[in-house]
């Protein structure tokens, strides 16, 4: 057996593992999301505790259950490049794992109900939860860093060592010495190298920062006479929290820069624009959680001008680079539309969409009408759903499709797009429409219009169940139709 | 300020159109496949432009906006009244009166753990809003033009009771 086809299995074996869990716990969380969402509708009697606990796991394992898919894909996509030890690969796994029963625990039965972005001094003062709780979720938290750090460190060691230093892995001659880089015959990283390294990079920033915020926690936790300043724990938090969720999304777009070109049977090349894109991106990622500051006037002032401007500017990579680059890779190529294209197309669509939500909050005066309203929690769970997910789904179909050569039916195209999109707008637009009209997001209890929009919601919400099921079913026949081929 | 309705009127329809336009664009079945030299150097060359629109729009909104940012006024308002709003695990404790078309600040503190403070109109809109910090004081500059009553809601998660924890004060 030849070493590309076992170094190709092992890739294989830590992204499945990867996928499967992200996407298991994924379903398990999107459950969790409808009965929160039938609770604000009134349909479900569930105490204000209970409600909080829920929404802290619920929060807590979507962004979890996204970035372990994520990283999945993108491990997968390295070690095509370059060697990686499967073992570290399984080693972090076995971290998210650790850090994903801990954080379980917490809740069930700890009932702790803090949130995923708890803001300091919340997690120990006023609890209706135990102590150990508290301390259990921060250790199941520092777990899952730990994991994530050491996958950052190890594709960073192997994209360096692979392209050559800092230079090579982001393309900085291929920028400003493209004639002589080109002339040489050097070639910069394809597209996902790119996201790969960005996500390694501002991952083990975030990382770092969500250990530091963690550890002063713990450090309390542990003695509560040792303070910590909460203007500053609201920064650490959300530069932490804002970055990983945000960075999912960069994790998931390397399904694109692979998967749409099998889909139209065209190349996503690397460009100096493309290069460049992503250093904005670099830098932006880390600095756009200003704008979860917005309403803290003690913040320095410099930086909310930046966090308005920086949030604009996150937004130009994304739309002049990688959707323009991946509208014109489907634009008149006579693209077959299976259930693996149309994700990723549409994932694309979710991701403007959800990002001109985002950018409408970002605008400082709006941010007075919105911050801290359901809107948040609607331009996230566009991301997320219809931009992170489909992301994922698409690569996954993409590959089954290709290995299985063959395709869903029209039938069941259209019953998981109704169900996922059609759903999904249905659960989707009242988070925009509640938090336009001042209903404030994490209540038990909502105030008018908010139980109205939260029955529209919880009946969206069903109808994406129903799709997100047929494309499980769909998913789970493509991969048997696979199997039996190569039986026979 | 109040303004909610206009972002969800503007979202509306800035979110139809990328979905329409990126449909358009994709929905080309019914035309004859092109190299896709063509459609990179026809794109390569209108990316350009486009470019140049999203950064003039994104530095246009910049520019637009920075005049109604509630950060400076707070040090304008020099001489307007000042009125004490300490938010507590589940509580506000502020002055049951405001007075009508006069400046006023409100300086902002907690006294656990961070609280939102969120003004709503009479008719039941967003209207201002500041965090409430243990340790820090968030000066919120607001002039009130509409008599009335004012509820005033909790917008950062604080507890079990979060959703419970509401005041209000009278506009006269």
């Amino acid at each position: 057996m030849s070493a590309d086809v076992v170094n190709g299995r092992a890739g294989m074996r830590v992204m499945w593992t990867y996928i499967g869990t992200g996407l298991a716990i994924f379903s398990l969380m999107l459950l969790a999301g409808i009965l929160l969402r039938a609770a604000q509708a009134g349909w479900l009697p569930v105490d204000p505790g209970t409600f909080y606990s829920i929404l802290s796991l619920h929060g807590a394992g979507m962004i979890v259950a996204m970035a372990i898919a994520g990283l999945g894909t993108l491990w997968y996509l390295v070690r095509r490049e370059t060697d990686l030890d499967e073992r570290i690969a399984f080693l972090a796994y076995g971290f998210f794992v650790a850090g994903v029963i801990s954080v379980i625990v917490s809740v069930f039965p700890g009932r702790y109900g803090s949130l995923w972005t708890m803001l300091y001094p919340l997690p120990f003062v006023g609890t209706y939860w135990p102590s150990w709780a508290t301390g259990t979720w921060l250790v199941g938290n520092a777990l899952v860093m730990l994991g994530f750090m050491l996958w950052c460190a190890q594709i960073l060691g192997a994209l360096l060592a692979r392209y050559g230093g800092v230079r090579g892995m982001l393309a900085i001659d291929y920028v400003f010495r493209n004639r002589a880089f080109t002339d040489s015959g050097g070639k910069p990283p394809p597209p996902a190298m790119f996201a790969a390294a960005i996500t390694a990079f501002d991952g083990f920033v975030t990382g770092t920062v969500g250990l530091v915020i963690g550890t002063a926690l713990l450090v309390h936790w542990i003695d509560p006479s040792v303070a910590i300043n909460p203007l500053w724990a609201k920064n650490l938090t959300y530069l932490f929290g804002h970055s990983i969720a945000n960075l999912t999304m960069y994790m998931a777009v390397a399904g694109v820069y692979v998967g749409l070109p099998m889909c139209t049977k065209r190349a996503y090349h690397t460009s100096p624009q493309l290069a460049v894109a992503w250093w904005a991106t670099l830098l932006f990622v880390i600095i756009a959680y200003f704008h979860h500051l917005y309403m803290d006037f003690a913040q320095m002032q410099w930086m909310q001008f930046v966090g308005e401007i920086a949030s604009y500017f996150a937004a130009i990579p994304v739309v002049v680079v990688t959707v323009y680059g991946g509208v014109m890779l489907a634009h008149r190529s006579g693209m077959r539309w299976s259930l693996g294209s149309v994700f990723l197309y549409a994932g694309m669509i979710g991701w403007v969409v959800g990002g001109i939500g985002a950018l409408l909050d970002a605008t400082i005066p709006a941010n007075v009408d919105l911050h801290n309203t359901l809107w948040v929690p609607g331009h996230f769970h566009t991301y997320l759903l219809e931009g992170v997910l489909l992301f994922t789904l698409g690569w996954v179909f993409v590959n089954l499709e290709q290995r299985a050569d063959a395709v869903s039916s029209l039938l069941t195209r259209w019953l998981v797009g109704l169900g996922m999109f059609g759903g999904g707008a249905l659960f989707l637009l009242p988070f925009y429409s509640a938090g336009a009209a001042g209903v404030p997001r994490r209540y038990a209890v909502e105030p008018p219009p908010g139980p109205f929009w939260a029955s529209v919601a919880t009946v969206g919400a069903i109808v994406f169940v129903a799709g997100f099921a047929i494309c499980v079913i769909e998913g789970i026949r493509l991969t048997r139709l696979r199997k039996s081929e190569e039986a026979v | 300020m109040g303004n909610g309705n206009l972002v969800f009127e503007i979202f509306s329809v800035a979110a139809a159109l990328a979905i329409i336009a990126m449909l358009f664009l994709a929905n080309y079945r019914s035309r004859e496949p092109l190299a896709q030299e063509v459609v990179t150097s026809r794109g390569y060359a209108l990316r350009r432009y486009w470019f140049w629109l999203v950064f003039a729009v994104a530095v246009a909104s910049f520019a637009l906006t920075v005049p109604y940012f509630p950060y400076p006024r707070a040090g304008a308002s020099a001489n307007a009244k000042h009125f004490s709003v300490v938010a507590q695990q589940y509580d506000f404790a502020v002055s049951g009166v405001i007075p009508r078309d006069v400046p006023v600040i409100f300086d902002v503190t907690s006294k656990d753990v961070n609280h939102g403070f969120g003004i709503y109109g009479p008719n039941g809109a967003i209207v201002g809003q500041v965090q409430a910090m243990p340790g820090y004081v968030n000066h919120l500059p607001m002039t009130f033009t509409v008599a009335g009553h004012y509820t005033i809601r909790c917008l950062e998660y604080c507890g079990i009771a979060h959703a419970a924890m509401q005041g209000g004060f009278e506009v006269r």
